[in-house]
């Protein structure tokens, strides 16, 4: 694959990808930008990996008696999906790949804070796949992601090394939280207020404060079920006085937390995207703003709605179930203030745009399928069935997937150079969006059904919406595999993209597409915000070669 | 020399070493009273708040004067109030379940080893704790 | 300071010296404060216990040592006082100071695991261990191995981090000798010896959780 004389012209001139040769200048570089495309690599891996699980349960489920797998197998697939998926892919991709890449070019910096621990967190990330990795090789283990207790405990299966890779990997998330926050703090360029941050800066931190405060616990949660599981301690055991629901309590104080850090970076590139193809900036930039640092705050509170069925107490479940409805009020903030954004905007559809359209329609209702179950009467009903895991795929997989994949089309002329094929682009987008559509939409009837989730075998009435589940499935994999060709040829053949393909008025614009392995000649000084489309002004940043 | 005051100004107007020994010496009285108040054998509630107390305000101590906290503003001292807040969030809400449950749905315990039965159940024996056994 | 040394410490992205130690001091905090975290699952996973076996746990608490946990307490405050100390000269350039200062807490620190090891003895030797491996006849409560459970794990997860503290201040001194900071850098000092204060701030509160309580 020789590349074309136009990507030639790209690639003579020295830019972070070429200014450095040889595979060692890649193993120990400390450039924020290098580090986000490491991330880029593993993470779509694991994204594939754990597609390809997925892909493997719902051919299981095509039937509703064995198919291609016995029931063990099966506990431990949904069980990698749900490790991989989250620890792997959900977690890290967005900050990791885009938060390291563009939060220094934002905010006019010329790199983050710590460099160095930047880098050590793409090595505790290779670390914790390995150790989990070793774990599935070696039988995997069949608890389910969230490793509820007694069973963890005391089930035969690898969970030791599962858990100890998520622990590794939780220490990532961790370094990487703490290096953004300091950035934030400490490397904003002269003239850029807290208040002309760009809105994905604010959700980028606002995210890593979770990730600083949620996962320390998650941490020592899993610490404690692999020692009683290996050991016998006895901490969830009730004969030894020990209580399984406090597992669930510890459990979901990060886990809950966590699912804000899987969203928030991608609520941050839904702000970019929009002001962006709408030619707008945003309406209500404070209340996006701190809306962010609401749903980090608030979504602390609401931990206990995982637990109304599990023996926690009424008067616990009450509070819960009353905080649980203030967090969807941020998110709703959120909403409202990008439609109004979109309102008599320029909208230049484009796959990004078309993501973020996706994005929407997934976020609003997966959203309030969210505050349906956080009602405790309806999540009597539906704890545990196929409901639950249409809500939470709806969000996650539909709603930040899909954000994931704007952002990678938005960014990736600048972050390579190259412009991609924008009709596979949206042809694989459409996929994407619809394909999600087809496999959940019938997991929400499934679960309203009564049809329970992790349930290997099905009785023949679920049967028919098992298999619409599964044909949507395979639209999204067919999608995914158009958008990752189309990518990554565009890497060779694809068109030489200029600083600016979009006309974006976002900060790290300013920049050449690759932008060169040092960010700026020498300091910006800002003057005003992102995204001033209204009337023609000059760039927010102009360069001073003072220093 | 110009880095060096200037070093010290920004942790808090030159004060001498004695600062340190003056803040250790509070910390051990208070220990001293905390082993007191242990030695008095207070009654239940007490001696726990006692205890607590002592330790909130010797671990104040520590923050505010060895760690530094009084000298420096800004976000180092929201960092670790805000830690604060969830870790009492989090006993705060678990312990509340506990407090607050179905008496049954706890770990058998005193206050639950001793009621009656639900009818037609057999009583069972409390766990065996011979070495070895899981 | 000479200018080539004060640019060679300098790092690039940063526009000068103060800015940089502010953010290594921020960045600081935010690890404490991830460490604070990681120890309230503990401390939640002892509350809860705590309030449900009242009468195990305030029996078990009398089989502690209180004599020599008070006696680590003291040990630990008067290790804070000597890492502050070798901060306080650190930055005032006085390295040989400094460097003893940092050796004195090292003592300290070995001083509270050896007493930790003979408590830790005494407990194996009466069976008083966590879960399954508890056998202590005399404290068959409901709760007793539980107490014990939490013991080992709370001191024990300390203790590690007393070694990787240890460490820390190991390396500080040996730097320090060897005139790695000055009037002018003394950052790295200040951090290592903020984990240490945190290492004393968590012991205070498990003295009297698991001792006085």
């Amino acid at each position: 694959m020789s590349p074309s004389p136009a990507s030639e012209a790209v690639y003579n001139r020295p830019n972070y990808l070429t200014a450095d040769r040889g595979v060692r200048s890649w193993l120990t570089t400390r450039d924020h930008k290098r580090i986000g495309v490491m991330f880029l690599v593993l993470t779509a891996a694991a994204l594939a990996l754990g597609g390809f699980f997925a892909l493997l349960i719902r051919i299981e489920l095509l039937t509703p008696g064995p198919t291609i797998m016995d029931a063990m197998t099966y506990n431990r697939m949904f069980t990698l999906h749900g490790v991989v998926m989250i620890f792997l892919f959900m977690i890290p991709a967005i900050p990791g790949i885009f938060g390291n890449f563009f939060l220094p070019l934002m905010i006019g910096a010329q790199d983050v804070a710590f460099p160095r621990i930047n880098l050590a967190t793409v090595y505790l990330y290779l670390l914790g796949a390995a150790i989990a990795v070793y774990g599935m090789v070696h039988g995997g283990a069949d608890t389910g992601w969230t490793f509820y207790t007694p069973y963890s405990t005391t089930t035969t299966t690898k969970v030791a090394p599962i858990l100890l890779g998520a622990f590794v990997l939780g220490l990532g998330s961790i370094l990487t939280g703490i290096n953004f926050i300091v950035t934030t703090h400490t490397l904003r360029a002269p003239g850029l207020t807290w208040h002309r941050l760009p809105l994905f800066v604010w959700a980028i931190y606002a995210t890593s404060v979770i990730q600083v405060l949620a996962t320390p616990v998650l941490g020592m949660t899993l610490l404690l079920v692999t020692v009683e599981n290996v050991f016998g301690f006895g901490i969830f055991d009730p004969a030894r006085g020990g209580d399984p629901i406090l597992f669930q309590h510890l459990f979901w104080f990060y886990s809950h937390p966590a699912v804000y850090i899987m969203v928030l970076p991608a609520m941050a590139v839904v702000s970019e995207v929009i002001q962006t193809f709408a030619r707008k900036n945003m309406f209500g930039y404070k209340a996006v703003a701190y809306s962010s640092l609401g749903i980090a705050f608030v979504g602390f509170f609401v931990w206990g709605h995982h637990l109304f069925t599990s023996g926690q107490s009424a008067f616990d479940s009450g509070v819960f179930g009353v905080l649980s409805m203030f967090v969807g009020l941020f998110t709703a903030v959120k909403v409202f203030n990008w439609t109004a954004t979109l309102y008599k905007g320029a909208i230049q559809v484009s796959a990004p745009f078309v993501y973020i359209v996706g994005f929407l329609f997934y976020l609003v209702f997966g959203g309030m399928t969210g505050i349906a179950l956080a009602t405790v009467s309806l999540d009597v009903h539906w704890q545990d069935t196929y409901f639950v895991v249409a809500h939470f795929h709806f969000v996650m997989a539909a709603g930040t997937v899909m954000a994931f994949l704007a952002a990678l089309h938005y960014w990736w002329p600048k972050m390579f150079g190259k412009t991609y094929a924008e009709r596979p682009a949206l042809v694989g987008g459409f996929l994407v969006i619809f394909g999600f559509a087809a496999t959940f939409v019938p997991q929400f009837l499934l679960g309203n059904m009564g049809m329970p989730r992790r349930y290997y075998s099905y009785p023949e009435r679920f049967w028919p919406l098992n298999v619409a589940s599964t044909a949507g499935a395979s639209l999204v994999a067919i999608g995914f595999l158009i958008v990752l060709v189309n990518l990554v040829v565009s890497l060779a053949w694809g068109r030489v993209a200029g600083p600016n393909p979009w006309g974006s008025k976002g900060y790290e614009w300013n920049t050449p597409s690759p932008p060169d392995k040092e960010n700026f000649p020498g300091t910006p000084v800002f003057t005003h915000g992102p995204h001033e489309y209204q009337e023609p002004v000059p760039a927010a940043a102009e360069v001073t070669h003072a220093a | 020399m110009a880095e060096g005051s200037h070093a010290r100004a920004e942790h808090g107007a030159d004060h001498g070493p004695g600062r340190y020994v003056v803040v250790w010496v509070v910390l051990v009285v208070f220990t001293a009273l905390t082993y007191s108040a242990w030695r008095l054998n207070l009654p239940e509630p007490w001696h726990v708040l006692v205890a607590l107390a002592i330790a909130v305000v010797k671990a104040g101590l520590v923050a505010l004067f060895f760690m530094e906290l009084w000298d420096h503003k800004g976000a180092t001292r929201l960092v670790f109030a805000s830690s604060l807040v969830f870790v009492a969030l989090l006993i705060g809400l678990v312990v509340a379940d506990s407090a607050t449950r179905f008496p049954l749905a706890n770990p058998p315990h005193e206050g639950t080893l001793q009621r009656e039965p639900p009818l037609g159940a057999v009583p069972l024996p409390l766990p065996a704790m011979a070495p070895g056994a899981r | 300071m000479q200018p080539e040394t004060q640019a060679a410490r300098l790092a690039h992205h940063f526009p000068d010296l103060r800015t940089q130690e502010n953010a290594a001091r921020l960045g600081m905090w935010l690890f404490l404060a991830t460490e604070v975290l990681l120890f309230t699952a503990l401390f939640t996973a002892y509350s809860v216990y705590r309030y449900l076996f009242v009468h195990a746990f305030d029996e078990a608490s009398r089989l502690m040592h209180t004599g020599l946990g008070a006696a680590n307490t003291l040990v630990l405050l008067t290790s804070s006082l000597t890492a502050a100390l070798a901060v306080y000269y650190a930055r005032r350039g006085q390295a040989r100071r400094s460097a003893v200062l940092l050796a004195a807490t090292l003592a300290f620190a070995a001083t509270f695991m050896v007493i930790k090891a003979f408590e830790y003895g005494h407990h194996f030797h009466e069976g008083q261990l966590p879960g399954r491996f508890y056998t202590y006849p005399e404290l068959q409560l409901p709760g007793a191995s539980m107490f014990f459970t939490l013991y080992f794990l709370m001191t024990g997860v300390h203790g590690l981090h007393v070694l990787i503290g240890m460490g820390v201040l190991a390396f500080l001194m040996v730097r320090t000798l060897r005139g790695g900071y000055s009037t002018a850098y003394s950052t790295p000092v200040e951090l290592g010896v903020l984990y240490w204060h945190l290492v004393d701030l968590i012991w205070i509160f498990l003295f009297p959780l698991l001792y006085l309580i």
